[in-house]
Order: structure tokens, then sequence, then C-alpha cells
């Protein structure tokens, strides 16, 4: 029984980072019915920027979690404005959009590997490694803190989609965006602040992910899961994405602590598949078509 | 009279080129090649250090004599960028173009196995590094005739670890955790577990993990709940690092073992206290008297640490030149046959080439334990 709820304990901490970079998907999906695979790239950047305000500048902690966050809030506004705006005000394909996202994405990393290199580095240590226990239950306290800021980040996202007039606006757009313009609302300006909105969680997952792992060129590649994720819990849905999210992580965490590690991503996937096969719009999806 | 003394220069300098001119008949060229850009540049960078350093205090001593005759040692080196078919390139360019008599390196297994067939055709001698799988220099059960290593084997590797950790840990119980997609880790995990059981031990977790994988939590989560008393992880330091700090988030308080792909300065950063107290096997100690002197010379030369290739590139060469001396002849066939059975006493130990395996059998390994983020050596140990 502790055993279970050890391996229940790891496959939330797991589905938080997971939920915390599928959000960003399923934003930029709600709006612009394309997936950003550039997301990946922003992340990684996320925690570069942390690496070095902590590092390079000697920040503390929340300082550079701060300059990493507007860092990467910064970096997703200049990857739209350059790679998809122009795509935009020649209405082209939403495909152009995927290519010109997968462009971007090579060449941020490929930027990375050149300038910064291909090593890669560590975090100092900020938070204590002994665990925080519950009868014999460890919690790790960079776990719990990802926790708590995640749930805070998402909630926080949560209620400005839907209590604020600019929230309102977005939730508009993600109906149509075309009868959106129609009636007066600047849809530019609404899609800034969604590549804004989803460049900020982009950064606080980066620093978490750099924190509990390593930094290196490739963390873009991590977010394939949170982007499956993202579609099974339904595309465009943002408790969707939470939800897939962590159900994602639990399931992996289980069929590795019970089954066999070689199968988990074998297991995780069938199970997927099967859920969409049934269910194609995923758990809370919002539209079949353009599902790319 | 600055006039004069640039015309000086001139003629000196040109006086020097003509005699670097002259002197190439005599003239011993070795191939070495290896990674110089990528994931393993460190490395590659610093045997080709090592060698050339190593090269030029031969030649200044007047070279070295090979059937009475005086040749000077040159090295050209290419950069393979740890990439299995550039490693067949650079090989097949070593051999064809620049006529090399032996190649040096390289020190990855991956990149060791595949050159065998250009090596047999051009009957050019190879000498590995670091390249620790068994198939470098025997394939199914044959030996091929022109690898040969100063490292020892993953199964040596693995039996000393199992060895260690039963008669001098006094360990009962040990968990393995490896990654089941890397050679070097399965090689490992296998034959740790085999001589842990042939001493009495039991084996009471066996996980593994995919290359590339980040979080181990479920498979450590697995591990705790069998309480061994050491935990084996026979993998990169990277990963070894991760793992360690997960472990010790779990509450696994347990001394984790592993082998040579363990010593980096990374392993600390990264791990830090999460692997204190804990133990790997390792070619050599950094601290041994016999490695010192190579040590300083190096670090007088280039200004920095000597890495673990560097060591072992080191006693390449020896075993290279006494090779050289024995066969009496520049010529790579005459020289793969002085190599079978010759004894060099390298810095990392006593190197004996056994004619059937091309391994240096019998090699010491050391045991390092990691104590307030220094390795300290705690023994030579070899498996019986």
């Amino acid at each position: 029984m502790i055993q279970f709820l050890q391996q229940l304990i790891n496959g939330l901490s797991i589905g938080s980072i997971y939920a915390l970079m599928a959000v960003g998907y399923s934003l930029v999906y709600s709006i612009m019915n394309f997936s950003n695979f550039a997301h990946g790239s922003v992340i990684m950047l996320g925690a570069y920027f942390g690496f070095f305000a902590l590092t390079g500048l000697n920040l503390p902690f929340f300082a550079a979690f701060m300059v990493a966050c507007i860092g990467t809030t910064i970096l997703a506004i200049v990857i739209e404005r350059v790679a998809y705006k122009p795509l935009r005000e020649r209405q082209a394909p939403f495909l152009y959009f995927i290519i010109s996202a997968m462009g971007a994405s090579i060449l941020l990393e490929n930027l990375v590997i050149a300038t910064i290199g291909p090593t890669f580095r560590t975090y100092p240590p900020i938070f204590e490694r002994t665990p925080l226990y519950i009868g014999s239950l460890a919690i790790g306290r960079l776990d719990l803190m990802m926790f708590i800021i995640s749930a805070i980040c998402l909630a926080g996202l949560l209620l400005f989609i839907n209590k604020t007039k600019m929230g309102k606006a977005i939730q508009a757009a993600s109906y149509n965006i075309k009868a959106c313009a129609l009636m007066g609302i600047n849809t530019d300006r609404i899609i800034l602040i969604v590549f804004g909105l989803g460049g900020f969680l982009a950064g606080v997952a980066g620093v978490f992910f750099g924190m509990k792992y390593t930094v290196y060129p490739q963390i873009g590649n991590i977010t394939t899961k949170s982007f499956i994720a993202a579609v099974f819990g339904g595309l465009g849905s943002l408790p969707g994405a939470v939800i897939g999210s962590i159900i994602l992580g639990v399931l992996e965490t289980l069929v590795a602590g019970y089954i066999s590690s070689q199968y988990r991503d074998l297991i995780a996937f069938v199970i997927l598949i099967g859920v969409l096969i049934f269910r194609p719009t995923g758990i809370m999806g919002k539209s079949t078509v353009d599902k790319a | 009279m600055k006039k004069v003394l640039i015309g000086l220069m001139l003629v000196i300098s040109m006086v020097f080129i003509s005699c670097g001119g002259s002197g190439k008949g005599n003239t011993i060229k070795v191939g070495w090649f290896g990674a110089l850009t990528g994931d393993q540049a460190v490395w590659g960078e610093n045997e080709l250090n090592t060698v050339k350093m190593l090269f030029e205090e031969y030649n200044a001593a007047g070279g070295i004599d090979v059937g009475g005759k005086k040749y000077k040692l040159e090295v050209i080196g290419y950069d393979n960028k740890g990439d299995a078919q550039e490693a067949v390139n650079v090989t097949k360019r070593l051999t064809g173009q620049d006529k090399v008599v032996a190649i040096l390196g390289p020190n990855a297994s991956g990149n060791a196995i595949p050159i065998a067939p250009i090596l047999e055709q051009a009957k050019v001698p190879d000498i590995a590094t670091v390249a620790t799988n068994p198939k470098v220099t025997v394939l199914d059960g044959k030996v091929k005739p022109y690898n040969f290593r100063v490292c020892f084997i993953d199964p040596y590797q693995g039996a000393v670890a199992a060895g260690y950790a039963y008669d001098r840990l006094g360990a009962r119980k040990a968990a393995i955790l490896y990654d089941v997609s890397d050679d070097y880790s399965q090689g490992l995990r296998e034959f740790f577990k085999l001589n842990f059981e042939k001493k009495g031990g039991t084996i009471v977790a066996d996980e593994s993990f995919n290359g590339g994988d980040v979080d181990f939590r479920p498979q450590l989560s697995k591990i705790k709940a069998t309480n061994p008393d050491i935990i084996f992880m026979p993998y990169f330091f990277k990963e070894v690092a991760l793992s360690a700090n997960q472990a010790r988030d779990l509450g696994i308080k347990q001394v984790l073992m592993g082998g040579d792909g363990w010593p980096s300065d990374q392993l600390i950063s990264m791990g830090g206290k999460a692997v204190e107290g804990c133990y790997f096997v390792n070619h050599l100690d950094y601290a041994d008297p016999a490695v010192q002197d190579y040590k300083t010379r190096y670090k007088a030369k280039y200004g920095k640490e000597t890495e673990l290739n560097g060591y072992l590139v080191h006693d390449a060469v020896l075993v290279l030149v006494a090779g050289l001396q024995k066969a009496g002849k520049v010529n790579g066939e005459a020289l793969a046959k002085a190599l079978e059975g010759i004894e060099v006493q390298g810095i990392t130990g006593k190197i004996n080439i056994s004619p059937e395996t091309h391994n240096p059998e019998g090699k010491d390994a050391a045991i390092e334990k990691i104590v307030n983020g220094q390795y300290v050596f705690q023994e030579r140990y070899a498996a019986q």
C-alpha cells in the first residue's frame, strides 16, 4: 500500500511537469488551431535563462525565476511575430504553420548548441535533498514546490481566462477567430497575449525541469510526451491538458513500477491510442477537425 | 640592427625548416582518431594532446630505435565526431592515404568495433584506449588479428564490482538499475549479477530504464521496497547523478556502486551529496605515484588536468613503441605479431597482451570511494 502511494506521488510529480508544458500547447491550439512545436525549444531556453541568471548574474532564486519567465514570454512573442505572423497575414494553410514551428524549433536548438555548447549543465542546489516524510512516504522538497507552483500558475491561468474581459476575448477567439474580429476584438493582440502566456508557462516549466534534471539543448524532446498528454486530454482545452498530463504521468509510473520499465512507454501509449480511437476529441476536446 | 636581427631569425628558421624536411625518411607515421567535436570532445582532445606530447618527448630524445635505426614519431590525428560511420571513413583515410603503421584510439567501443575489416585489409594494427566492450577484440570466439587494447573489459569490471561489494563491503542483497539500450551497461549488469550470485549473494531487484530517460523514481521506489544492501548503477555519470539525486529524494540511503562510466567532474557537481560515500571501479587511481609524473607533465604543457583517457593512451603509446622495437621493423603486419604476448609496465598497471584475446589479461582495477566530493583510492583489486 505504501509502495502504491509512493508511486502515485512519483506519478503526480511527473504529471505536474507534463501539465505545465502541455498547457502551452493547448493555449496556442485553442486560438490558432495548430500545434506549436517551437514550444519545446522555448522551454529549453527557459531552463538556460534560469541557469544563467542564477550562476552568471548570481540572482536569488525567485529573481532568476522571474528573469527566465519574462525571457521566455518575450521569446514566444518574438517567435510569433517572426515565424507565424507573416503566414497569418497571407492566410497560409495550417500545415505551413506547423512546418514553420518545426523550423523555429530546430533553429533554436542548434543556435544553443552552437553558442552555449552541447554539454549539459547543472543548476546549483536550491532545495535540500532530504525528503519530507508523511509516515514512511517520502516527498521531495523540490517536487512539492514544483507541484504547488504549477497548481498556482494553472489556477491563475484558468481564473484569467474565465474571469477577466481579456480572458473572455480569448475564449471567444477560440470559438471562432474570424467572427471575433468582425465583432471588433483586436485578434492580433489576443494572439500576442496567448503566446505571451504560453511563453511564461514555458519559463516556469523550463526552470523546474532544469532544477529537477539538468539543462541541455535537447530538453525540447521531452515535450513530445506533454504534447501527447495534451492531445489525450483534448487539444484546445486547458483543464483537459492538465488532466491528460496527470493521467499520463501516473500511468507511466504505475506501469514502470508494477509491470516493467521497458514496457512503460509501450503500454502507456497503447492506452492513449485506445482512448483516442473511442474518443477522438480526447477527454475534453473541442473539435475533431484539424487535429495536428 | 633590427634588420640584421630579423634577417638572422629568418636564416635560423629556414635552417630549422630544412632540418625538419630532411628527417622525413626516418619518420614513423602513427594514426590517431577519436571525437574532437561533440559530447566526447574533452576526451578526444585529451588523447590527441597526450600522444603529441609523448611523441615530442621521444623525438627530442633522438627518436626511437627500431632494428638498429633511429626513427622520429609523427601522429596524424582525425576527428570522427564520436560517430561509427566516420570512424570507418577516417580509418580508410589513415590506412589508404596516410599509410600509417598503426592507429591509436578510439576510446569508444561503438567506434572501435566497425573498423576491424579495414584494419585487416590494410594490415594495420589498432590499439584502443578505453573501449571496454569484449567485441572490440574478440568476435564470435575468434580474436580479431589487428585489434588490441590496453584497458580491461566489461565482464571483468562487472566481476570486480561484484567481488568488492560481496567480499569487502559485506553486501549480501544487491539491487541493479541499468540502461537497457546501452551495450556497456548491459554487459556490466550481466557480469555483476553472475559473479554476485556465484559468491552467494542475491539480486533482490533488477530494474532497467531506456537511454534518454531522466526520471528513475518508479524503478527506485521498487528498489527501495526490496531493501538491498547496495545498489549497482552501471551507466554514465549524467544518469548516475540524476538517479542518485532521485534515490536520495525518495529516502534511499544505501551505498551506490558503479563502473568506469562514473568518473567525471560533472558527477560531483551534479550529484553532490547524493553520491557521497559511494564506490566505483576505475582503470587507475589518480593519486597513484606511478601516474604523477605524466600528470604534471601534461598540466605543465597544456595548462589543464588530464582526463582518464590520457592515462590509457599514454600506455597505448608505450605498448606501440615496445611493439615496434620488438618487431624490429616498421611494418604493420610485423607489429601486430609483435604485440601478441608483449609485456609492458604502464602507468595504469602491468599490461600483458594475451595472444588469445588481445586484451591486457589480469590487469588490476582501482576501487575508488567518493569522500567530500573527492575520489579517494581504496585499493587495487583484481577479480578472482
